[in-house]
């Protein structure tokens, strides 16, 4: 399905050098790829041609003699002649660039941009060198702030669309427009309401001039004293590649990489901005022990010990029953194997979870099978979208899934409780009560929705499943993914999650039910393992949900956390701070202090991103590798030394010698990562390798559970979800993005608000059965009659739980 | 000079009321529309390709070709271009306010013709009585059944409805008006598509028509192909309107067979110059056309192939006459200072480069002008216009950037020494300098 | 939640059902915020964005494209002087001054008793009839500065509530384009066109 026709190819020749190209090229694009490059300002590969700036003109042969067109706009076709720099084409490019160059404000010097700009580097190569624009300069206010993010200085404009054509045609957020017309035109949002979009942060990089910049950035480095290295981002599950630039020891900014496979060079301005907290103040940067209720700082040699020996003891006391082991989905593959490894080895617990008990089965996560690529996105015939709004939780796949609607033709069902920021490009839209999938799916399957039905028959159905709802349970996404795949023999499937490398991790056994390289712990996984591992528990392994339940009863007492936050990130942190305050003995590995190892005895600092090699996996299952540009702070080290030395003290070493070797014993010992090598990851696979789904389970062998819960039939009923922005610790130490969060607030349709007496803005009473908190209301027809939607973990607000039916009472203004 | 009328027959016979559905009746209106219910989209497109009709927008393409070239979605549409805004061209304006059934009953046969049941007439806002006059036609056309439902006592329908520009002469280029009337930015669209035929409102085959073009549609039916080409000259079909503005004695519409000279027009129909000065320069065809001067041209025949041999165009019919007194300068400056205003911003050389020229102009005119700024004017003319030659070969996505250059090219060819004079005297040397912001 | 009166929304929505997709209905409604505060304002803009279902700032993008939706406070009259080619030939200029001078009212700007505006403005189709002004987009051709100066003397004292364009050119006019014939009695109540129905409403659109 991804293979596309071989395109058919015709013959043109640029400044007297014949070339196959295809036949539905641009001719600029054709040029490039043979070579020529022509100049260009609006033209931007990922985005449709506008032929403004007109920089492109070049000269065709025509029926009527040569003509000057815009390399840009005008397609290449059998025979055409075309030059590219002969005098026409070279005093018409001359004389667009002295245009554009008539207005500029000569600042380079102090300027972002100033060594990376495509217009200061056409002047110095074509340039006329003295201006004959002896008048005066066109004048704006130097930079206005149109976001929190993004400054636009007007006077370095050359109005070339990039930006506004980003905004609506790629983010589907038309919030900054040309304004006015001929001389002074200008480029500005609507008085007060910023360009306040998640995607903002591209139209910087996409800025040919300084004329936009990063609020960031600005006045932080000149290109030239950069160093840069290739990476993978990992706010976003799609794991988008991109550059990250640092100076003198310090990242200063991220670029996003073009490329097929994931992200066409985009970024989320989560991903963008979000490495701030790498450099925050807060940074653990040495282990941390409690002597006499306090935490206090310690050498790792007494913070190892002390753990090694307490776990020597309760595995002595208890066996591995008596572990847990929580988190690990933030780091690369390298150190969820050592996790992984350490968990089944040292502790001899499968009480392992990286999912932090939000998502879906681990198994449908990491074994799917007919996975589908990003890239299937592109050439389906129909999408459905049953789970998570995209734009609030799958940043890159939403600018792909935007992009494969309005402009590939794609048919898309969107299904979710509430408006999404797809529902504009969607063929159908289908709502359900928070709840109440089933019922829905049950219809569906019933032919009640017959267009649905229709859109799903066709030949290339691509599903992306996920959990739209905390109130949705994680079966109903397997059995709507079962369904589609039923329905549509050749329908493929993404399921939904989030969490930084969670599908690597999953991949390396940091699960109750999975070993490394997908393959379900049981006993054949585990005996293909034992060479290498040696013994390893036999018993089955409890999920986040089942360990908090097990730390609250006493049965477990050890909880080792690493990188995560149960106390803020499960749906229910009641439960969960219950748990962790009845625990024995917690060990945390983490970059902050955060809600969960606040308590916690010992505490190790552990490296982040861009401080450490490795690779990771992305949802489609694509490896890729990332990459160190930064110093690890102060005595912080990747989690696999960590793990590694703590192994070694406790008495039954691991054996892992250095990053790229654990990646090596990946390849020998997980069969799906046969084959993946760092070496083949940096060279001849930089866009990655998708690994191969063996060990997947089909799953039509799944029965597809049709009937499932019912919604409750209370008049108010909960919906809440994640929004990009949230309190999570990461955006807490973003200092840029933090504030952007949209704290307390509920969301009601304007009828229920009216009827509880509440006004926008006004603080309003939400309660649950297992929680309460005031929020200030937001009215909003996205939100349908009888939901209240309330997004997760916001700064400022309490938690309600997972409990669906809530009360809403107004409290004031 | 007896001229047969066509199109402002009836206004010229009935002053007082041919703006009225009743005259307009009585005059034999509405029975070519009526006819054109019973013809099909082949016979109507045939007869209009037969008699040569050319667009009187600017352009003058054949209409009956641009209607063969609709392309097979459906639905079309139809809009009229009322937005008229060439300086020095008031005809549509004449012929919306006195005769707007004669253009109703044109669209109904266009629409029929292109299977239109959606008709738009974009009129420029600064129009308010034409409106008024449209709209107060078209509902009398509707209260009769002439429109609506079942049209003209037939099976077709056509809805007719008056969208007003807001100020902006762009909006008369056809790509930019359906962008306008899609309520986007008025800004010209790329070509290919040459022709909003193909794929034009809301991405569906669109026919762009001025009035004046329509206008003729029920003579044509009425009189037949043959006749309306004996009306006028074998390759430029009819009659057409000239707009006549400037220092004559009689400026006004006048609706002529084409052929007639310069010569003619000037001193005969429009009453020779005030004061019996001297004669300058003619703008012959809207201020986007280059000038002709009477030692060259006055004897010329006014038809669409003589303008052309001679570098210029017919464009609108918009003349406009310039005697001796006249700073070449300042006439120039001010039609630049128009392009450069209405310049929709899109591409770098009409945005940057017709303001420059503005400046350059009104430095000159203002009295600081340098020896070099006639050549750097030329060469910046050179970057929108490349070549300076006629039809402009266009760095530009529309003709408006290129046009801006017309009058640049007559201070070159004609008005060198005016130019100069007004360097080295620092100043005008036909009238005291004024400045103005 | 519109902010406008109730015959301004059924006028929307009538608008708005006229056209096959409703981003059409963007100038026409933009006429209508203007009609209703008198110049068009951030918050009509967003009321046209939200009717039309597009972002304030893709309206502000069409509105700021078009010289005739004022986004400043404009006097009752607005006066328009022609000084493009034709109009400027025959003294265009000079009428402007003369209005100019005669309201003390500097082109491009409104009187401080809001009661004109002066503009001047490029190429209105009355080139047969220069120099052509106009008030409120209701026309007069053949003006001269002396009666540029009546005319704003006129407005000045006279302050009609509608102003009508045979009216004015009678009082004020000489040359015309072409013979207008018959008197329209509508006329204009705003700095806008006055044009019914889907326009912004005239003299007759009140009765
Ligand atoms: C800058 C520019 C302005 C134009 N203005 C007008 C106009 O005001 N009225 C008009 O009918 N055509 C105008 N045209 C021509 C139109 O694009 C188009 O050719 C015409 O409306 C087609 O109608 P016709 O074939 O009946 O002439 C203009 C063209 C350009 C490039
Ligand atoms: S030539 Fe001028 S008016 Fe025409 S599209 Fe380009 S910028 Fe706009
Ligand atoms: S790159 Fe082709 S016109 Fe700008």
């Amino acid at each position: 399905m991804t293979e596309q026709r071989a395109p058919d190819v015709v013959s043109i020749t640029i400044d007297g050098v014949g070339h196959r190209v295809p036949a539905d090229s641009l001719l600029i694009k054709a040029a490039q790829d043979n070579g020529t490059y022509i100049p260009r300002f609006c033209w931007h590969e990922r985005m449709n041609p506008v032929g403004m700036c007109r920089m492109c003109l070049v000269e065709v042969q025509g029926p009527r003699g040569p003509m000057l067109v815009t390399a840009c706009t005008s397609n290449v076709a059998d025979g055409m002649v075309v030059d590219t720099r002969n005098d026409t084409v070279k005093k018409a490019q001359e004389g667009v660039l002295e245009f554009l160059l008539a207005n500029h404000p000569l600042d380079c010097p102090v300027c972002d941009k100033g060594g990376e700009c495509p217009l200061q580097d056409q002047a110095f190569s074509h340039g006329p060198g003295e201006s004959r624009f002896v008048e005066i300069k066109r004048n704006y206010e130097k930079p206005i702030a149109i976001s929190d993010l993004v400054l636009l200085d007007r006077e370095r404009c050359i109005l070339c669309a990039r930006c506004t054509r980003f905004a609506d045609e790629i983010s589907g957020d038309p919030l900054i427009e040309f304004k006015s017309r001929a001389n002074v035109t200008e480029v500005n949002t609507f008085p007060d309401l910023p360009f306040s979009s998640y995607f903002s942060g591209n139209t910087i990089q996409l800025c040919p001039v300084g004329a936009l910049t990063a609020a960031q950035y600005r006045f932080r480095a000149r290109p030239w004293d950069l160093q840069m290295v290739e990476s993978s981002g990992l706010h976003d599950t799609a794991h988008p590649r991109l550059s990250v630039q640092v100076s003198q020891n310090e990242i200063l900014r991220l670029v996003g990489v073009d490329n097929d496979a994931t992200n066409h060079g985009w970024l989320s301005d989560k991903e963008r901005f979000g490495f701030q907290y790498l450099g925050s103040e807060g940074r653990l940067t040495t282990p941390l022990v409690r002597r006499d209720g306090e935490l206090v700082e310690t050498t790792w040699a007494d913070a190892l010990d002390r753990v090694a020996e307490r776990i020597g003891l309760i595995r002595d006391e208890d066996g591995g029953g008596a572990f847990a082991v929580i988190g690990g989905a933030h780091g690369t593959n390298e150190d969820a194997y050592a996790l992984s490894k350490f968990a089944r080895v040292v502790l001899g617990t499968n009480n392992v979870d990286a999912r932090v008990d939000d998502a879906l089965a681990s198994h449908f996560l990491a074994a799917t099978a007919d996975r589908a690529l990003i890239s299937d996105i592109d050439t389906a015939d129909t999408i459905l979208i049953w789970g998570p709004d995209l734009k609030e939780e799958h940043p890159t796949l939403y600018l792909r899934v935007r992009r494969a609607a309005q402009e590939l033709g794609v048919r898309l069902v969107v299904v979710h409780p509430r408006a999404t920021g797809l529902d504009d490009r969607a063929a159908i839209k289908l709502g359900y009560r928070p709840g109440g999938g089933f019922e829905l799916l049950d219809e569906v399957a019933d032919g009640k929705h017959p267009d649905v039905r229709q859109a799903l028959s066709a030949e290339r159905v691509v599903a992306l499943v996920g959990q739209a709802s905390f109130a949705d349970g994680p079966k109903l996404a397997e059995s709507v993914a079962a369904y589609v795949r039923n329905k549509a023999g050749s329908a493929r499937i993404l399921p939904l999650a989030r969490r930084a490398n969670i599908f690597g991790a999953l991949d390396m056994g940091l699960a109750p039910d999975l070993l490394p390289g997908r393959v379900a712990d049981e006993d054949a996984g585990r005996a293909a393992l034992a060479t290498s591992w040696g013994d390893m528990p036999a018993v089955r392994g409890k999920d986040t949900r089942s360990m908090l339940e097990g730390l609250d009863s006493g049965e477990i007492r050890f909880l080792l956390l690493v990188g995560a936050d149960p106390a803020r990130d499960v749906p229910d942190p009641r439960q969960a701070t219950l748990a962790l305050e009845s625990a024995e003995y917690v060990v945390a590995i983490d970059l902050f202090l955060n809600d969960s190892n606040r308590d916690a005895d010992v505490i190790f600092p552990a490296a982040g991103f861009a401080e450490k090699e490795g690779t990771v996996t992305n949802l489609e299952g694509r490896v890729q590798k990332v990459n160190s540009i930064a110093p690890v702070p102060g005595q912080a080290r990747p989690d696999w030394e960590i793990l590694d030395d703590l192994a070694e003290r406790a008495g039954r070493p691991i054996g892992l010698s250095n990053d790229e070797s654990i990646a090596k014993e990946i390849s020998e010992v997980a069969p799906a990562y046969a084959g993946i090598s760092w070496d083949l990851l940096e060279w001849e696979a930089r866009d990655g390798a998708v690994v191969p789904l063996s060990g997947a389970q089909p799953l039509s062998h799944i029965p597809v559970a049709l009937k499932g819960d019912k919604a409750p039939s209370a008049p108010l009923i909960l919906h809440v979800a994640r929004t990009l922005y949230d309190d999570g610790v990461m955006m807490r130490h973003s200092q840029s993005l933090h504030p952007l969060a949209p704290g307390a607030v509920a969301h009601l349709n304007p009828d229920d608000a009216r009827r509880a007496g509440a006004q926008e803005g006004h603080l309003v009473r939400v309660v649950t059965k297992h929680g309460e908190g005031e929020f200030s209301a937001v009215l909003d027809d996205g939100t349908p009659p009888g939901v209240v939607y309330v997004p997760f973990n916001q700064p400022g607000a309490g938690s309600l739980g997972t409990e669906a039916v809530v009360r809403v009472t107004a409290v004031g203004k | 000079m007896t001229t047969p009328l066509v199109v402002t027959k009836r206004m010229t016979e009935f002053p007082a009321d041919s703006h009225t559905i009743d005259r307009y009746e009585e005059t034999g209106g509405y029975e070519q529309a009526r006819r054109a219910t019973g013809m099909s989209r082949d016979e109507l497109v045939e007869e209009i390709k037969t008699s040569g009709l050319l667009g009187r927008g600017g352009a003058a393409f054949s209409a009956g070709l641009k209607w063969s070239f609709l392309a097979p979605s459906r639905p079309s549409y139809l809009v009229i271009n009322a937005d008229e805004s060439e300086p020095g061209t008031f005809k549509d304006r004449q012929l919306l306010e006195r005769d707007p059934h004669q253009m109703l009953e044109g669209i109904i046969i266009t629409a029929i013709a292109n299977e239109v049941h959606d008709a738009f007439i974009y009129i420029r806002g600064e129009y308010p009585k034409p409106a008024r006059r449209v709209q107060a036609a078209v509902d009398e056309a509707y209260a009769k059944g002439h429109l609506g439902k079942g049209i003209l006592g037939s099976e077709y329908d056509l809805d007719v409805m008056v969208h007003l520009g807001a100020g902006a002469y762009i909006c008369g280029e056809e790509t930019a008006l359906i962008n306008s009337l899609e309520g986007l930015r008025g800004e010209p669209r790329l070509k290919p598509p040459y022709f909003p035929a193909a794929k034009g409102l809301y991405m569906q085959p669109t026919i762009v028509n001025n009035v004046e073009t329509v206008s003729n549609l029920p003579h044509i039916l009425a009189m037949g192909a043959e006749e309306f080409i004996g009306l006028g000259h074998p390759l430029d079909t009819g009659t057409f309107m000239l707009s006549v503005s400037g220092h004559v004695k009689k400026p006004g519409n006048y609706e002529l067979p084409h052929g007639i000279t310069w010569r003619d027009l000037i001193y005969d129909v429009a009453g020779g110059i005030p004061n019996d000065r001297e004669l300058k320069a003619i703008i012959p065809g809207g201020a986007s056309s280059p000038w002709f001067v009477p030692q060259i041209h006055l004897d010329h025949q006014i038809t669409k192939d003589m303008c052309a041999e001679a570098g210029s165009m017919l464009g609108s019919g918009a003349v406009i006459v310039m005697d001796d007194k006249t700073c070449m300068v300042r006439a120039a400056e001010r039609i630049v200072r128009f392009f450069a205003h209405e310049s929709c911003g899109q591409c770098t050389p009409c945005r940057e480069g017709t303001t420059w020229m503005e400046m350059i102009l009104r430095r000159i005119e203002e009295g600081q002008g340098r020896a070099i700024d006639l050549d750097l004017l030329l060469d910046v003319s050179d970057n929108i216009s490349v070549g300076l030659g006629w039809p402009p070969k266009m760095t530009t996505i529309c003709p408006l950037g290129p046009s801006a250059v017309s009058p640049v090219l007559a201070l070159r060819d004609y008005f060198r020494e005016e130019v100069n004079a007004h360097v080295e005297l620092g100043g005008c040397p036909l009238r005291p300098v004024e400045v103005h912001a | 939640m519109s902010h406008w009166s109730e015959a301004t929304q059924e006028r929307a929505r009538e608008i708005i059902s006229r056209y096959p997709q409703k981003r059409s209905a963007v100038m026409p409604l933009l006429y209508l915020a203007m009609a209703e505060e008198g110049y068009l304002t951030n918050e009509g803009m967003e009321e046209v964005a939200a009717w039309v279902g597009i972002t304030p700032a893709q309206v502000q993008a069409v509105a700021s494209f078009y010289t005739m939706y004022k986004r400043r406070r404009t006097g009752q009259y607005l006066i328009s002087c022609c000084t493009s080619i034709s109009c400027m030939l025959l003294g265009g200029d000079d009428v402007l001054h003369a209005v100019e001078d005669e309201s003390g009212v500097p082109h491009g700007e409104t009187g401080a008793d809001g009661l004109l505006s002066v503009e001047h403005v490029e190429c209105i189709g009355a080139c047969g009839g220069a120099p052509a002004v106009q008030v409120n987009y209701e026309l007069i051709e053949g003006v001269t500065p002396d009666k540029a100066r009546d005319l704003v003397r006129w407005l000045g004292s006279a302050q009609p509530e509608v102003v009508n364009t045979d009216e004015m050119q009678e009082l004020f006019g000489g040359v015309r384009s072409f013979d207008w014939a018959i008197r329209d009695e509508s006329g204009a109540v705003g700095p806008y066109p006055a044009f019914q129905p889907l326009g912004t409403v005239g003299s007759e659109g009140n009765a």
